[in-house]
């Protein structure tokens, strides 16, 4: 059945074409700039309506699947980006794609300890003060725990957010920390704004990844970081050999058995296949204006970090 | 791994110069903060730019270390240039040896003392291994200059000597500058004149040690000859 409407979406698609070969200059009236969706091609309106649909059925067992299918090594991945971000207190931070959170609550736990021990050390110089002097210190320290730091969780998915939401309630997390619907190719914020942009797993979800990298420019501020974590292509043959066999045929199955979806979770394993190599994704953060573009490849190229700045 | 993208004009700067913008502007931050990542975020922010912009460097603030280095070379032979003007036009007398070594070094070491705190810090961080290279460059290329400006004309292996020995005298001198508490650090120009003279001694003890060798050398070819003189002359008879 599935096949069968892959080829009956198929044929829409070239109909659609051979219309607007016809319409001639006339771009958008039929059916739109013809984009992928996993291994099937669709138009890019259908491409975000089904994305969407994909995150509003996983939601709820985003981060049970995450664990089961990475066996936990994303959330090394994830301390490792907020590692390589060293942020210090008083950075303003935009997770776009942060869903669940997991960027922002190991963003908030960085810089409370980074505080703690800026307060530490500023109390070894303190030694000869009076008590009373002290304990002033301690009283307005103790009001900017994150010291001004902010997290922007913004998601194009309401039930990512509301999952996301209620997961900083149950662990505990409320200062610092907004929430924020808005699509990427087109943030609802004003230009030159945050300090850092991080997108973890979510760029290989946008439609027009162009649009996003040149938002990104437009709302960091000068000297702003760029950083992105994603799948990204495997260098060693054998490796990717053993990895192609577990993504198709171990991770859908798990996506029935968790989550009771197996074709969200074909997607997912088709659309990494489809996001562009290393240094192709370089070239294209170098062109919309970044500097000083690297990647560091985790686990051999099954997961890169990218990241540029805006000079 | 490193790209650049974007239009060059005219006074468009290049990432290099930013980057050695936002050094120096975190060099004054140092004596607070010492050679770290923190110390460049804040002179990033002097800039107007981002704190997250420090992502550009090592965190562990070698670049900051090695970018104050180079910058002290620089001063150091802008100096020497400027004195050894001043003895071309007349203005000044060319210094003996030794003493020019002593100002030499003590003008480079002055440069240390606004952030001689934090200095052992970066002196255990250059020594890290990937930092070896680079700062072993700058720290040969500062003694070359030492010798030029000091007249050094030789070619021989008294260039070799020459350097190691003032690598010696500046190295140890600095790590005795490090833990002096003396009033403008007097026991550390002591330090470095009992050096220097050392190593002048050193010189005059070396030159002694060949003219003694050439006089041993020649009293044993004379006692070579008048043996064999004496052998011949017994084989003869």
């Amino acid at each position: 059945a599935a096949a069968g409407l892959c080829r009956y979406r198929a044929l829409l698609a070239r109909r659609g074409g051979a219309l607007r070969a016809l319409c001639g200059s006339v771009r958008g009236l039929a059916a739109g700039p013809e984009t992928h969706f996993g291994f099937q091609t669709v138009t890019e309106e259908e491409r975000r309506e089904k994305i969407y649909r994909v995150f509003e059925s996983v939601a709820k067992k985003y981060d049970v699947m995450n664990d089961s299918m990475t066996l936990g090594i994303h959330r090394v991945w994830k301390d490792i980006l907020v590692h390589k971000m060293n942020p210090s207190p008083g950075t303003l931070l935009l997770d776009v794609a942060g869903g669940t959170g997991d960027i922002a609550f190991r963003f908030i736990n960085y810089v409370r300890s980074v505080r703690e021990r800026q307060l530490q050390r500023k109390l070894r110089h303190h030694q000869n003060l009076s008590w009373q002097e002290i304990a002033e210190s301690y009283q307005e320290d103790k009001s900017k725990s994150l010291g001004d730091s902010q997290v922007v969780v913004c998601d194009i998915n309401k039930e990512m957010l509301k999952v996301g939401k209620q997961k900083a309630q149950h662990l505990g997390y409320s200062e610092g920390l907004s929430w924020v619907l808005g699509n990427a190719e087109e943030l609802p914020f004003d230009d030159d704004k945050f300090d850092v942009y991080t997108i973890a797993f979510g760029i290989r979800n946008v439609t027009r990844i162009d649009l996003a990298l040149q938002e990104a420019y437009r709302v960091l501020k000068p000297g702003g970081r760029f950083l992105c974590l994603e799948f990204s292509q495997v260098s060693n043959s054998l490796l990717s050999r053993l990895y192609d066999l577990y993504s198709f045929q171990v991770i859908p199955v798990l996506g029935e058995v968790i989550a009771g979806d197996w074709k969200s979770y074909q997607y997912l394993v088709e659309s990494i296949r489809r996001f562009p190599p290393q240094e192709e994704f370089k070239a294209m953060i170098e062109d919309a204006g970044f500097f000083k573009v690297d990647y560091q490849n985790l686990n051999s190229g099954i997961v890169a970090i990218h990241s540029g700045f805006k000079l | 791994y490193t790209g650049q993208g974007g239009q060059e004009s005219e006074d468009y700067e290049s990432e290099e110069q930013l980057q050695h913008r936002i050094l120096t502007a975190a060099l004054e931050f140092v004596p607070e903060h010492g050679w770290t990542a923190e110390a460049i975020a804040e002179g990033a922010k002097t800039l107007g730019l981002s704190a997250a912009a420090a992502g550009m460097f090592h965190s562990d603030g070698s670049e900051l270390i090695l970018h104050f280095v180079s910058q002290c070379n620089t001063k150091l032979s802008e100096l020497l240039e400027q004195e050894q003007k001043l003895v071309q036009l007349g203005e000044a007398e060319k210094k003996p040896t030794d003493q020019f070594l002593r100002d030499a070094v003590q003008a480079r070491l002055r440069m240390l003392i606004p952030y001689i705190e934090k200095w052992p810090q970066a002196l255990s961080i250059l020594l890290l291994p990937h930092n070896i290279p680079s700062s072993l460059n700058l720290l040969t290329s500062m003694i070359d200059d030492i010798w030029h400006y000091a007249g050094d004309q030789s070619t021989d292996f008294n260039w070799y000597t020459r350097r190691a020995v003032l690598t010696g005298i500046y190295n140890t001198t600095e790590l005795v500058m490090i833990q002096d508490s003396s009033p403008d650090f007097e026991d550390t120009w002591r330090f470095l004149e009992n050096r220097v003279a050392d190593a002048m001694n050193m010189g005059n003890t070396a030159n002694q040690v060949q003219s003694t060798g050439e006089a041993v050398v020649q009293g044993l070819m004379g006692a070579a000859v008048t043996v064999s003189y004496a052998e011949t002359s017994r084989a003869v008879r």
